[in-house]
Order: C-alpha cells, then sequence, then structure tokens
C-alpha cells in the first residue's frame, strides 16, 4: 500500500495541473504542481523515490504538452534526486526547508527546461524569461508548498502520524 | 541527528543515469518518428483522456478566473490608465470615419464571395483547456478530428487569428497561440503592404519581424497575415502596431504588435477546416 501512495500524490498533482493551474495563474505566472509533488517525495522519500517520481511527473508533463518528449522527464528526473540528496544531507527540520528547496527545485526545473527546449530549439531563453517567470513561479510554488506540504507529507508518511509543521518537515 | 542512508543507497547512481538514458532516447524518438509515431501516439491518447477533466476545470474555475483577472488588473499603472483616455479620445474621432467605413463595407460584402471560392469552412469550437505551463502558449478546444479537424488549420476568434492546430485527438484539439515563442506568421501590414513574420515570446509577447528599414511603420498600423507561406490564408486581422523602435545598429525596426483577439479571455474559436493545410508546427512528422 505504501507504494501505492506516491502514485496516488501524482496522479491527483497531474489533475489539479491540468484542471486547476491554469485558472489560478495570476499574470501569467503559474505554479506546478507536478514538480511540488516531485520535490515533496523527494524531501519524504528520499533521492531514489525522489528521481523516479521525478522521470514520471516530468514524462506526464511532457504528454500533456505540446514540447518534446522526454525533456521535463530528463529535469524532473535530476531535481528529484537532488532535492532527495539535499534532504538526505540536511539536519535542520522545520517549514524552512522544504519551503527553500521548493523554490530552489522549481526555480532550476523551469530554467533548465527552458534551457533543454532552446538547446533543441523548440524555444529560447533570456533573462526576462528568467526573471519575469520563473522566478516569480517558484515563489508561487514555495508559497503552495507552504500550505499543502505538510499535509502531503502527512499523507506520504503514513506509517508515521504526526501532528505538527515542524515534526512533518 | 539524522543519520545519512549514503551506504543504503549506493545504486542510486545507477538508477539515475538509466533514466537519463531513457530520456535521452525518448527526445530523440521524439524527433525521428513521423506524425502517427509511438510517442505523439501516446501524446493523443493522454490528451483524449485530460480533455474532459480539463473541461471540469474549466467550468468549475469560473469564479476564480474572475478574481485572477482582477489581481492582474491590480497592476494597471497610472501610465497605462493616462493612455488608455488618450485611446479613448482617438478612438471616438475613428467613430467618424467608421461611418464612412461602414458605407465601404456595404460593397464589400460583395467580397464575401471571395471566402467561399477559396471554401474557407469553418467549425465552432469552445475553449476547454489554457496553458497549463509557464513556456508554452497552447489552448485545448473541444473539436477533434471526428469534426475535420487537423495539424495545421488555422483558429480565429471574432477579433482575429489566434493561432493553429498542433495535436489532434478525436474530439479534442490543441491550439498553439500566436504569443507562443514557436509562433511565427506571415505578416503584411495593410497600410504599407510591407511584410515580416508575426514571432510569439516567452513573455507572451508578439513582435513583427524583418520588416524592411525602408518601410513607413507607424503605431496603429493593421496587421495582416500574408498568406505566404500556405499556412494562413491572406488577409487574417493579427493585430495593430503598438510601438515601433529603430536604431541605426537595427537591422530591422523592432515592431510591438498588439494582438486583436483578447487570448487569454478567449472562450469561443472558429477552426477553418476549409483552409489549405500546411503547417508550420516544428518537431518533425507534420
Amino acid at each position: 500500500m505504501n507504494r501505492l501512495i506516491p502514485l496516488v500524490t501524482i496522479v491527483v498533482a497531474l489533475i489539479l495541473q491540468v484542471a486547476i493551474v491554469p485558472y489560478v495563474a495570476i499574470a501569467g505566472i503559474m505554479p506546478n504542481a507536478l514538480l511540488l509533488a516531485t520535490v515533496t517525495i523527494a524531501l519524504v522519500k528520499g533521492p531514489r523515490a525522489g528521481m523516479l517520481s521525478g522521470f514520471a511527473t516530468g514524462l506526464l508533463f511532457d504528454l500533456t504538452g505540446t514540447g518534446p518528449i522526454g525533456a521535463a522527464a530528463l529535469v524532473f528526473c535530476l531535481v528529484g534526486f537532488i532535492a532527495g540528496s539535499i534532504q538526505e544531507s540536511t539536519f535542520s527540520e522545520g517549514w524552512l526547508v522544504p519551503l527553500v528547496v521548493v523554490f530552489f527545485a522549481t526555480l532550476t526545473a523551469e530554467v533548465v527546461y527552458a534551457l533543454v527546449l532552446a538547446v533543441l530549439g523548440e524555444g529560447g531563453l533570456s533573462v526576462a524569461g528568467v526573471l519575469g517567470l520563473a522566478l516569480p513561479a517558484a515563489l508561487y510554488n514555495s508559497v503552495l508548498a507552504l500550505l499543502v506540504y505538510p499535509w502531503v507529507a502527512r499523507f506520504l508518511r503514513s506509517e508515521k502520524p504526526m501532528t505538527t509543521f515542524r515534526r512533518l518537515a | 541527528m539524522r543519520i545519512s542512508q549514503r551506504e543504503k543507497t549506493g545504486g542510486d547512481g545507477w538508477i539515475l543515469a538509466l533514466l537519463l538514458v531513457v530520456a535521452f532516447i525518448l527526445i530523440t524518438i521524439y524527433f525521428r518518428e513521423g506524425s502517427s509515431g509511438p510517442l505523439r501516439t501516446a501524446r493523443q491518447g493522454v490528451q483524449a483522456v485530460l480533455a474532459p477533466v480539463g473541461r471540469v476545470g474549466f467550468a468549475a474555475t469560473s469564479p476564480v478566473r474572475s478574481v485572477g483577472a482582477w489581481v492582474s488588473d491590480l497592476g494597471v499603472s497610472r501610465s497605462d490608465l493616462e493612455a488608455l483616455r488618450q485611446q479613448n479620445e482617438e478612438m471616438r474621432e475613428r467613430l467618424a470615419a467608421l461611418e464612412e467605413a461602414r458605407q465601404e463595407n456595404e460593397r464589400l460584402r460583395e467580397l464575401v464571395a471571395f471566402v467561399e471560392a477559396r471554401e474557407l469552412d469553418a467549425v465552432g469550437a469552445r475553449v476547454i483547456g489554457k496553458p497549463a505551463t509557464l513556456w508554452e502558449g497552447v489552448i485545448t478546444i473541444d473539436r477533434g478530428t471526428a469534426q475535420g479537424v487537423k495539424v495545421g488549420m488555422p483558429v480565429l476568434a471574432s477579433q482575429g487569428l489566434i493561432g493553429q492546430i498542433v495535436e489532434v485527438a478525436q474530439h479534442s484539439s490543441r491550439v498553439r497561440l500566436i504569443t507562443d515563442q514557436r509562433s511565427g506568421v506571415a505578416a503584411i501590414l495593410q497600410a504599407t503592404r510591407a511584410e515580416g513574420i508575426v514571432n510569439g515570446s516567452i513573455e507572451g509577447d508578439i513582435t513583427l519581424d524583418f520588416v524592411s528599414r525602408e518601410s513607413t511603420v507607424t503605431v496603429g498600423d493593421v496587421v495582416l497575415t500574408s498568406g505566404m507561406g500556405g499556412v494562413y490564408p491572406k488577409g487574417l486581422l493579427i493585430g495593430e502596431v503598438a510601438d515601433v523602435q529603430l536604431s541605426d545598429a537595427d537591422l530591422f525596426p523592432r515592431i510591438s504588435v498588439r494582438p486583436s483577439a483578447d487570448l487569454e479571455g478567449i472562450e469561443e474559436v472558429v477552426v477553418l477546416v476549409g483552409a489549405p493545410v500546411e503547417s508550420d508546427v516544428t518537431g518533425g512528422g507534420e
């Protein structure tokens, strides 16, 4: 059953990404629910689960978009692995670590994804794109992480009942 | 104190390498396969499954969309307000000119035969999905192959051109907006007949590029499709020139274009199913 929980998390994130995310965009800036799910799984379950879930969410991201299939799988997989590794090497607990990791993971993933698209001849990357889109999106995801991380982490750590954000994180 | 579990995860490097290799293989297959290749077929399947989900989301988030638009409008500056007032003055002046144009329009109605002659049959569609990622301007509509929609067909709103079909499933399609960074439309300035290419951008703005330096371009000039390349029929309204900059160092003037269609608030569109289907969609296959 525990193995199915990350899968359920990813499916819910996919539904949110398709059905809700486009409509909570503020001035064209939208969060990335699939990436948020990846980082949360990585922070709770470690680097292996992080990269596997990153590959899965990235592939879904590719299949729901119109860009090259495999590009987001590549990027999210790496980001999931790095986020999981950071969690393993961090002694600090509390709300700050997931918040900071989600921010930098989103920023990195969005910028590297745009870079991969540019390399593949499917787009371009500019300073305006980073400052005007990726940075605000990373902030947006961080705010969402503050709201949903404790609950998703509780769901993923169902074998360890916890009650406070500090203990969850 | 937490004890590192690296000893247990020694094989993670291999798994990561394997996943990255698989991702590279997928990318390679994507660029080498045809339009009916396995990856594109899988994407069409996912699109067919998720289209109803997007439709539910579109209906369920109607109140949220209003709030989002309101929040976005908070960013309207005083200078924007002043510009709108000035624009209002100009509109009043244009109103008088429009009466003259109306009479001319009566005569031009005869040109409707032009549309029929070119078989520009249209299929109405509802927007059921908005762009779901930062880097692409793609919407989903509720018409697909079952209604005769094909990749490459132009899509219009009542105010003008909005984009082109890039993916088709049986009952839904994806439309790449003209603001998408991969979009390029052969265009012409109505007043001077100067030709150029309307390109999208990451930021969602559109520009008219490659217009000759010798051409006189002024703010407010109407931009139409030129019909060059055969992707879009000639004469579809794209927008109007919003800004022109030309320095000695530039090979071409930098022309910003304001789309005539409200691409963010769009809810109904028409697909020109009778238009020539010559896609400029990248990624091979088409």
